[in-house]
């Protein structure tokens, strides 16, 4: 027997807390006798629950028709035997044919409803990846490049290695590291379709090639295991609300012996010089708002204490200061404003935060617009980079 | 994007990109075999589409479906061919193994009625009705899932050829 035959190709559970029944991996049966266990397990969740059944298929890899075909009748006979049961099938937008083949069963019975689970795992994400912050993502990339195109090679880059630039955005990032570096592919995953059609478009445009852009759910990828000689994940942990889920598929993909890249901030740590404690304040409150999010954007020296606890050894943890003295004091500017009108606007409008607080909180900004273009002034934005090997 | 080439006939032309070509005897002692083939045919042509892995799993979910209606044979001898070739957003598959006169004839039928009108319905009924998908349910999900064009070529000797037109680039998310 091959090992192939020896891995578990997909798993069914059932969480009676959430009445919820769960099937994943690859599900291709010859004859349904294979499916014997889950199919009673299901049998018995239904029998179980009153009200809904969540049909969880969120990390369902593959299907074949003769597994849907069994399974779609259960729950089909279910509807018809106890119309007071309600079907959720939760499907991820990321797996293309979920969606599609799981949504006709709302039209067979109308107690079968489909929901694609995705958007809610990224509670602040929309505040980031939409409308006119796409310039500043680009600035943003062209500060922290200055000083990562160095960095990057004490944490595993070099020529001709495979690459995965997880939660890629716009792509930029990949773009410089596939001209500094040449590896020799790079797949670029994020879960901002529009991020991604800006990436193909530069891609095209440039016509740079050996990137593959790719959309996923940063915490349940379709990328198999123990590809990547190195996985770069930058600013985004932050982001997350659990990113131990993150970092647990960063380990994964990654092979052995190979090193995952994280970048993240910490930004009651951003200072200035003149009017230091406007701008102190306002950061502290940067992170407060962030917090009240759900996300860390304290998160950078807690980058150690997460590697280890993924798993990592060799942990190497570094930081540098993007400042206004980096090239253009008004890119720095540029990405303080852009903040401002984010943080200051819409996050903190969604909190309810009052006229005194937001004239407070934008003071800050402008403060470090002003410490940035002062001719004597100083202006900083601390990054943390840390890296981990997965062990041999 | 590649210019679009077009024969005499007007049907354009697809350029070849793989080819996999096996004993059915072999190909039918296991049936993980369906799973590898389509595994390994969906990464090697999806590299250098706009989503690499989403069409890999779109493309493999597809053609495993083509290969276990060709599993499912009743012709044990000769030789099972996939070939795999590319016009812009569309991969063809073509899927050619041995079978009996009248598996081609029920193929015929079976082809011939995915692409009537009702092709949805009677597939919602099928999933509904049905306790397995026949081979011709499998064939209609394949219009209905991923907006496949199917029809049967003739082949030489003993054998059919299905011919499967997936236009995955352009399936919505």
């Amino acid at each position: 027997m091959s090992p192939y035959n020896l891995l578990p190709r997909f798993k069914a559970q059932y969480d009676a807390n959430n009445q919820e029944f769960s099937i994943s991996g690859v599900v291709r049966p010859q004859a349904i006798d294979e499916l014997g266990p889950s199919l009673t397990l299901l049998r018995d969740a239904i029998g179980r629950v009153r009200g809904v059944l969540y049909v969880n298929v969120r990390r369902l890899t593959q299907m074949n028709n003769a597994a849907f075909h069994v399974f779609s009748r259960i729950i089909i006979d279910a509807c018809r035997a106890r119309p007071e049961l309600k079907f959720v099938v939760i499907t991820s937008s990321v797996v293309g044919w979920t969606s599609r083949k799981f949504g006709r069963l709302s039209g067979i019975e109308p107690n079968i409803t489909v929901e694609e689970y995705d958007s809610q795992f990224y509670p602040g994400q929309g505040f980031l990846e939409e409308g006119g912050f796409v310039p500043i993502l680009r600035t943003q990339t062209k500060m922290t490049w200055r000083h990562e195109r160095a960095i990057l090679r004490r944490h595993g880059m070099r020529p001709g290695i495979v690459m995965a630039d997880i939660c890629c955005g716009i792509g930029d990032f990949a773009v410089l590291v596939q001209k500094e570096f040449q590896p020799s592919r790079i797949v670029a995953l994020d879960h901002s379709i529009s991020s991604l059609n800006y990436a193909r478009r530069v891609m095209r445009e440039f016509d740079i090639r050996g990137i593959e852009y790719t959309y996923g759910d940063a915490s349940e990828m379709l990328l198999d295991e123990a590809q990547f000689d190195l996985v770069t994940c930058r600013h985004s942990l932050q982001i997350f609300n659990r990113p131990e889920l993150i970092l647990k598929e960063l380990y994964r993909i990654c092979k052995p012996g190979g090193r995952v890249y994280i970048t993240n901030e910490k930004n009651s740590h951003c200072l200035g010089e003149p009017r230091a404690e406007s701008i102190g304040w306002t950061y502290n409150e940067v992170a407060k708002l962030f917090g009240y999010f759900e996300m860390d954007v304290e998160l950078g020296p807690k980058s150690r204490r997460y590697l280890i606890e993924a798993g990592f050894e060799d942990i190497r943890v570094e930081t540098f200061m993007v400042t206004n003295l980096d090239g253009d004091p008004q890119d720095f500017a540029d990405v303080i404003e852009a903040w401002a009108n984010v943080y200051a606007g819409e996050m903190a409008a969604r909190r309810g935060d009052g006229p005194e607080f937001v004239a407070r909180f934008r003071q800050g900004f402008q403060d470090h617009i002003f410490a940035a273009l002062h001719p004597k002034g100083y202006a900083g934005w601390p990054i943390w980079v840390a890296s981990g090997r997965r062990p041999q | 994007m590649g210019p679009v080439h077009h024969d005499l006939a007007g049907e354009p032309t697809f350029e070849p990109m793989i080819q996999i070509d096996m004993e059915v005897r072999t190909f039918v002692s296991a049936w993980r075999h369906c799973d590898y083939v389509s595994t390994y045919m969906a990464r090697m042509i999806s590299q250098n589409r706009s989503d690499s892995v989403r069409h890999s799993n779109l493309f493999s979910s597809a053609f495993n479906e083509l290969l276990e209606v060709a599993f499912r044979t009743r012709h044990a001898d000769g030789e099972l061919a996939c070939r795999v070739s590319r016009h812009g957003a569309t991969d063809r598959i073509e899927l050619t193994f041995p079978c009996l006169p009248e598996e081609r004839q029920f193929y015929q039928e079976a082809v011939s009625q995915v692409a009537g009108f009702e092709a949805r319905e009677r597939y919602l009924n099928s999933v509904s009705g049905d306790l397995a998908p026949s081979r011709e349910v499998v064939l209609l999900e394949l219009a209905v899932d991923y907006n496949a064009t199917l029809r049967v070529e003739e082949a030489d000797g003993d054998a059919v050829k299905l011919v499967v037109d997936l236009p995955l680039e352009g399936l919505e998310h």
